[in-house]
């Protein structure tokens, strides 16, 4: 039941691999490269696809197949194998270049057999083999017809990297889903020797007898393999069919399968959190109480509680149980037409959802192809789109949306998205722009604006008058993912270094075009002067804690009072000498009164009160603020006149590091606005910190307001199932 | 073409009017808070020329709407509703005469909505009659007993507004005196920050607000507003869309910088316009008293018991049996690439943005004046000239700190009011997510015959019979209603829920109906007699799956288990594979995640 890919990497790398012309980088480095990002991948990835690993032009000889002088300087390097740490390291320090040549077509040999001999027994969905040469040998060509024929029957796929591009001129984009080979980069056709010519001519005669014209495509240069993961999209995993029945009424059905085509992917392995010190995971142990709202936060047993909804102010008890037998039954998986309605009724920013389905007919069900291309053909010239309910299966909530036809070139299908339900949608009103005085462009603000537009197509024409699209955002892979493994890698390697910057082609890959960023300069300039834009200064209202949570804690003032008189008070029960701990209630006074008592350590109490300052911030409520900031006054005036900044400060220190941790940014933003900050050289004698460096403590980059993540409902998907798997 | 509901609807089928909006999922700084000031006048009480309802039954529809919509969606708003105009007199302490304080401003429950419905139709006009009655006015008075409701709020209010509901132009009948007053107690409540709205309702010789309202209710908020809502509300549809464009305080989710390149920036809102409305999240409670609880959760270390603070802790992730370590720091700067907002990249024609590219909801950006004067001119410019040329903005964005980027389409989105010359789309950009190469997937298509001509014009007069006009909202969520009718039933101690309507389903009968024979036709154009589509595939043996699959769990050998820790290929085996090889070797898991399955296997099986 497996559904991984087997893949042979076979490089060459002769000594050929290693010329270049000055200030260029050699193939061999390059290929190098391409085939570390793809291991790379495929290690943190985790994908159990299994890998080999043969070079050519080696020094020595290691393959099964050398005898009598024949498949010499071809080695295996590695057998397949699922790819792993240790292949990422030998490939860093162990690929070097070799000193001989030889010849690619033994070298495809040598990874066909390897293929065979070692997938024996195993089930893969796919086998490929990944070349990289520059070509620049001797071939003899009269094997070939066997090869491709041997190929053809053993199912195997074949992908070529090259550091030249294979025609002499650039390639129009094949438009489809995938990415394809575009843009060239290295100069084509020149300086090509004979061998490389004739190499490139049975490249192709070997790609055409394979895949008729589409086997071209899986031509790449080095430089497209390393930004457009061409590699991938060979061996991908193709995505779980869902067979279902689309209805039109009682009685019309059609037998559909669909396929999740677009979704966004995720980074699958979270981190966990292990101890600083001994990096074991089990030396940490994670707790969760529950406790109720009181000052004492007594603890509840879990097995205490119940579930329950709010109602509006109402809280309403609702077991799981009830919930469950209450709840909305759906029966089961479906793709229910409800109508047809015009295809621009649908509004392109109401789509919901994450993914978009592709729906075709039922594999080899000849009559169902018919039934679902009449369907296709019909929308398609009428403009018009099917409103269906779609349920994934019994357990998930059912959807509305919108099935689209789809006609490409090669095959007919539907485009299923989800469209919103009315909870799910605002009606904000906005205040016009147009027609507004205030707001209303000039001609010449208009004229600068239509300029700066046409100055920044990213479209071009070529010279063929072919639309050109210079920058395909379905080409960049996803740079969150490029970014973990290059410093999961790296630090996999070099534990102690720090993280490395990101990588330069990445870089470049998320910015303007150059091209279009030299062209845009002057309208970009004129738009510059042409509207007049001004950051406005925002006079910061003082404000303290007491008013941001003044109205919700009754009046600020008299409570502040409160506590001093009650500070106060305090002494008395001071000379009694019952406070013996800081306590939750009033840790404040408390803490003052063991400060003044003496009967324990400064350094003790102050142990303690942080304590309590933890909890307290544990709630992370904003009631609970105030009472932390409270202690932190009092924390800050105690340390003061005790003349001991170091407690205070380094406390301070350690609470600014963990604000972003514990999303602790508005209470910070109270301590900004009480400007309770470091103790400075200039309060206390043996503070290490300087009056201007208290000052600028307290400030932080800007946060911006961040909104939760919404949690998804399960909904039993596709996804949950592969991972079963 | 019909409309979803009139088309699918039985004429006897009563419209259901419920109003939901998300919107409480802000960040919260305060409570938004709302009065309806409602004339009980008799004149509220007369029935339209065309028969059913009369303004007041009209304005407590809509009064109960927003009640149960404010349930849903953000039940920590705080609502009021106080009649004017009345014979008898309630409020905190009895010293207006002629007001009545139905409900003080609290969050809406269950109880409020049942204490409308008292007030709904035939009867409720009764009972009204019977409990608050009609009598003198003074809306100056009632302003008043408005204002200590607001001042009675203990709670931070961040959004204060008043709606005042009346079918009358002239309230006082000249009374000079009563108008000052009433101007007065206005000015009073505009100063503390309470926006006043006016509902006006139809009136026999129309409503002339500038004869004394203009003076009552706050300036609107832009020029704009000012010519949109002149005309008196006659249906209840109009009335609901005014109440809910005004009720919901638009808020954005950030504020970002929107660099077209140069040193050229202005500065967006950006609003969540459209984001699925899920089950909100059950509250634990204590089982004795029904009080809710928290939960706190604290790491500490497993041997000596101390609490670890964050900085006592790092992130770890294990690939094979290399454990690979990091700082919590550190993992968030990988995710770093730059700082917040949007950044030009340039444009493209419309016809490059790819229906399929979908990948999240989209969002809104409208410009903000406040933080860079200037935005809504250069806004307004490439908005206009956008859409004019028909090119899309191509951003890269970055929503908020340490979040890695994504590149979006701005896609120009102009003005559009519908007849009652309310907005039907505000004027901005459509922000569109789109994919980047990992996410979209490599398919391989089905290839099959194509249909005839034939064929297909038979499935052209299917469609067109079964068309109809699409409404985003029209469907409602059955699985978030059936979850609140439940909540209802058990909070007002119904003894079952309402049932619902399940819009979602396909109304087969009446498809059917409007088929006629056109189904059974295209069926003998495209299937075969003896094909039933319905029926499991003609038996084609999946390659090596089926039943063999459901054959006793393959237990594997303590030995193949070491193999797969040696080579780590325990991630080739399934979940239960590993789960029974977990208790196999008697380990506990606390997960049942595949990782940590093999993490524990891997630990386990290496000692």
């Amino acid at each position: 039941m497996s559904s991984s890919s087997a893949l042979v990497l076979c490089m060459d790398v002769g000594f050929s691999m290693s010329n270049s012309e000055p200030g260029q980088e050699p193939p061999f480095e390059q290929a190098k490269k391409v085939i570390q990002k793809f291991v790379q991948r495929q290690v943190f990835a985790e994908n159990k696809d299994e890998v080999g690993l043969v070079l050519f032009g080696t020094d020595g000889t290691k393959n099964r197949l050398a005898k009598d002088g024949q498949y010499e300087n071809i080695t295996v390097h590695r057998h397949l194998m699922m790819p792993d740490f240790e292949l990422l390291e030998e490939i860093e320090s162990e690929l070097q270049p070799g000193g001989q040549q030889a010849d690619w077509l033994d070298a495809l040999v040598v990874c066909m057999d390897l293929l065979q001999q070692e997938t024996m027994g195993k089930k893969f969905e796919r086998l490929n083999i990944v070349l990289l040469t520059d070509l620049n040998v001797q071939t003899s060509a009269d094997q070939l017809d066997v090869i491709i024929n041997s190929l053809k029957k053993a199912g195997i796929t074949l992908q070529f990297f090259l550091p030249f591009p294979l025609d002499g001129e650039d390639r129009a984009d094949g438009g489809g889903d995938g990415p394809g080979p575009s843009a060239a980069s290295a100069r084509p056709g020149k300086g090509l020797s004979s061998q490389q010519t004739q190499g490139l001519e049975m490249v192709k005669n070997i790609m055409t007898s394979l895949e008729e014209e589409d086997g071209l495509e899986e031509v790449h240069t080095f430089r497209d393999a390393l930004e457009k993961l061409s590699i991938f999209k060979r061996i991908d995993r193709r995505p779980m069919a869902w067979p279902c029945q689309l209805t039109i009424g009682s009685s019309l059905t059609i037998r559909i399968v669909g396929y999740k085509a677009v979704t966004e992917e995720k980074v699958k392995k979270s981190w966990t959190i292990v101890d600083a010190q001994s990096h074991q995971r089990d030396d940490v142990k994670r707790e969760t109480v529950y406790c109720l709202n009181d000052d004492d936060e007594t603890e509840v047993q879990k097995d205490d509680t119940i579930q329950g909804f709010r109602y509006g102010s109402d809280i309403v008890p609702f077991s799981k149980v009830d919930e469950d037998q209450m709840k909305y039954k759906s029966d089961g998986k479906c793709f229910s037409v409800l109508g047809f309605t015009k295809q621009e009724l649908i509004r392109r920013h109401q789509f919901m959802g994450s993914q978009v389905v592709k729906v075709f007919a039922a594999r080899d069900d000849e009559h169902a192809a018919v039934a679902l291309s009449a369907l296709i053909r019909a929308l398609d010239s009428l403009k018009m789109a099917a409103i269906v309910r779609y349920a994934y299966d019994r357990r998930s909530n059912p959807q509305v949306g919108a099935a689209f036809p789809c006609i490409k070139e090669k095959y007919e299908c539907l485009l299923y998205v989800q469209l919103p339900f009315m909870e799910d949608l605002r009606q904000f009103t906005f205040p016009m722009l147009e027609n507004n005085k205030k707001f209303t462009p000039s001609e010449s603000q208009l004229s600068a604006a239509d300029a700066l537009i046409d100055s920044m197509m990213l479209v071009e024409k070529d010279e063929d008058g072919e639309s050109v699209d210079v920058f395909k955002v379905n080409h960049i892979p996803n740079p969150q993912f490029q970014r973990l493994f290059q410093c999961l890698h790296h630090r996999g390697v070099n534990p102690d270094d720090p993280l490395p910057p990101v990588e330069p082609w990445l870089k470049r890959a998320l910015e303007r075009p150059q091209a279009v960023s030299a062209r845009c300069q002057a309208p970009l300039q004129d738009v510059k002067t042409k509207f007049p834009l001004k950051v406005v200064v925002k006079k910061k209202e003082q404000k303290t804690s007491a008013d941001v949570f003044g109205s919700s804690a009754d009046e600020p003032d008299a409570k502040r009072v409160k506590v001093d008189e009650e500070m106060e008070f305090n002494l008395a029960e001071i000379a009694a000498g019952n406070i013996t701990s800081v306590g939750s209630v009033n840790p404040v006074r408390d803490f003052c009164a063991l400060v003044r008592q003496k009967t324990v350590s400064f350094d003790q109490a102050c142990q303690q009160l942080t304590h309590r300052i933890e909890q307290l911030l544990g709630n992370r409520s904003p009631e609970y603020y105030m009472k932390s900031i409270a202690c932190i006054q009092a924390f800050r005036d105690q340390s003061v006149s005790s003349g001991n900044a170091e407690l205070f400060n380094s406390y301070m220190q350690s609470l600014k590091r963990s604000v972003p941790d514990r999303n602790l940014q508005e209470f910070w933003d109270l301590l900004i606005q009480d400007a309770l900050t470091l103790i400075s050289k200039d309060e206390v004698d043996g503070s290490t910190i300087s009056k201007q460096d208290a000052n600028q403590f307290l400030a932080f980059e800007q946060k911006e307001e961040v909104q939760a993540a919404p949690v998804q409902e399960d909904t039993g998907d596709v996804d949950d199932l592969l991972d079963m798997m | 073409m019909a409309e979803w509901r009139q088309y699918y609807q039985n004429e006897d089928d009563e419209v259901e009017e419920d109003e939901e909006d998300s919107g409480g999922d802000y960040k919260i700084s305060g409570r938004d808070s709302l009065v309806f000031l409602v004339d009980a006048s008799k004149e509220m009480f007369i029935k339209s020329e065309d028969g059913e309802t009369s303004n007041f039954d009209m304005t407590m529809q809509c009064v109960r709407s927003v009640y149960t919509s404010k349930i849903i969606s953000s039940d920590k708003d705080l609502v009021a509703l106080v009649f004017y105009g009345t014979e008898q007199s309630k409020n905190p302490r009895n010293s207006f005469k002629h007001v009545y304080v139905y409900h003080d401003l609290d969050s809406p429950g269950s109880q409020r909505v049942l204490d409308i419905d008292k007030l709904l139709g035939e009867k409720g006009a009764q009972f009204a009659e019977k409990t608050i009655g009609s009598g003198e006015t003074s809306l100056g008075e009632a302003l008043w007993c408005c204002s200590n409701l607001y001042s009675d709020i203990k709670l931070r209010l961040s959004h204060k507004r008043l709606m005042i509901f009346t079918c009358r132009d002239d309230p006082h009948g000249g009374d000079g005196a009563k108008d000052r007053q009433a101007r007065t107690k206005a000015a009073d409540l505009k100063e503390t920050g309470v926006v006043i709205d006016l509902m006006h309702l139809t009136k026999p010789g129309g409503f002339d607000v500038s004869l004394f309202f203009c003076d009552i209710v706050s300036p609107p908020e832009d020029e704009s507003e000012l010519g949109l809502q002149i005309e008196p509300c006659r249906k209840l549809e109009d009335l609901q869309k005014r109440v809910r464009a005004k009720e919901l305080k638009k808020r954005s989710q950030s504020r970002l910088t929107f660099s077209l390149g140069e040193g050229v920036n202005l500065a967006v809102g950006v609003y969540v316009l459209a984001r699925t409305a899920t089950k909100p999240s059950a509250v634990k409670l204590h089982r004795d008293t029904n009080e809710p609880v928290r939960t706190k959760t604290r790491y500490f270390h497993a041997h000596n018991g101390g609490i670890l603070l964050p900085n006592d802790m790092k992130r770890a992730q294990v690939y094979g049996k290399k454990q690979i370590v990091m700082e919590k720091d550190e993992v968030d700067e990988i995710k770093k690439f730059d700082d917040p907002g949007l950044v030009l990249m340039g444009f493209k024609p419309m016809d490059r943005l790819k229906l399929h590219h979908h990948i999240r909801p989209a969002l809104f950006i409208y410009p903000e004046e406040e933080q860079i004067s200037g935005s809504s001119c250069v806004f307004t410019a490439l908005l206009l000239k956008c859409s004019e040329k028909n090119v899309f903005a191509l951003c890269r964005y970055i929503p908020r700190r340490n979040t890695p980027p994504r590149f979006v389409a701005l896609v120009p989105q102009r003005e559009e009011l519908d007849q009652s010359q309310t907005q039907a789309t505000p004027p901005g950009f459509n922000v569109i997510f789109l994919p980047f190469a990992d996410d979209i997937r490599t398919l391989d298509a089905h290839v099959g015959p194509t249909a005839s001509d034939e064929q297909v014009d038979k499935m052209k007069e299917i469609v067109h019979k079964l068309r109809f006009k699409y409404k985003s909202d029209s469907f409602e969520n059955p699985v978030l209603q059936q979850h609140y009718r439940n909540l209802e039933a058990l909070a007002l101690n119904m003894l079952e829920p309402e049932p619902i309507e399940d819009l979602t389903m396909p109304k087969v009968q009446m498809m059917d109906a409007r088929l006629g024979p056109l189904a059974q036709e295209f069926k003998d154009l495209v299937y075969p007699p003896d094909y039933n589509p319905e029926g499991k595939p003609a038996a084609k043996p999946e390659s090596g799956g089926g039943a063999a699959e459901k054959k006793p769990k393959a237990e594997i050998s303590e030995e193949e288990l070491k193999n797969h820790v040696a080579n780590s290929t325990l991630g080739k085996l399934t979940v239960p594979v590993l789960k029974d090889a977990c208790k196999q070797f008697g380990i506990r898991t606390t997960g049942t995640k595949k990782q940590e399955l093999i993490d524990a296997l891997t630990m386990q099986l290496s000692k």
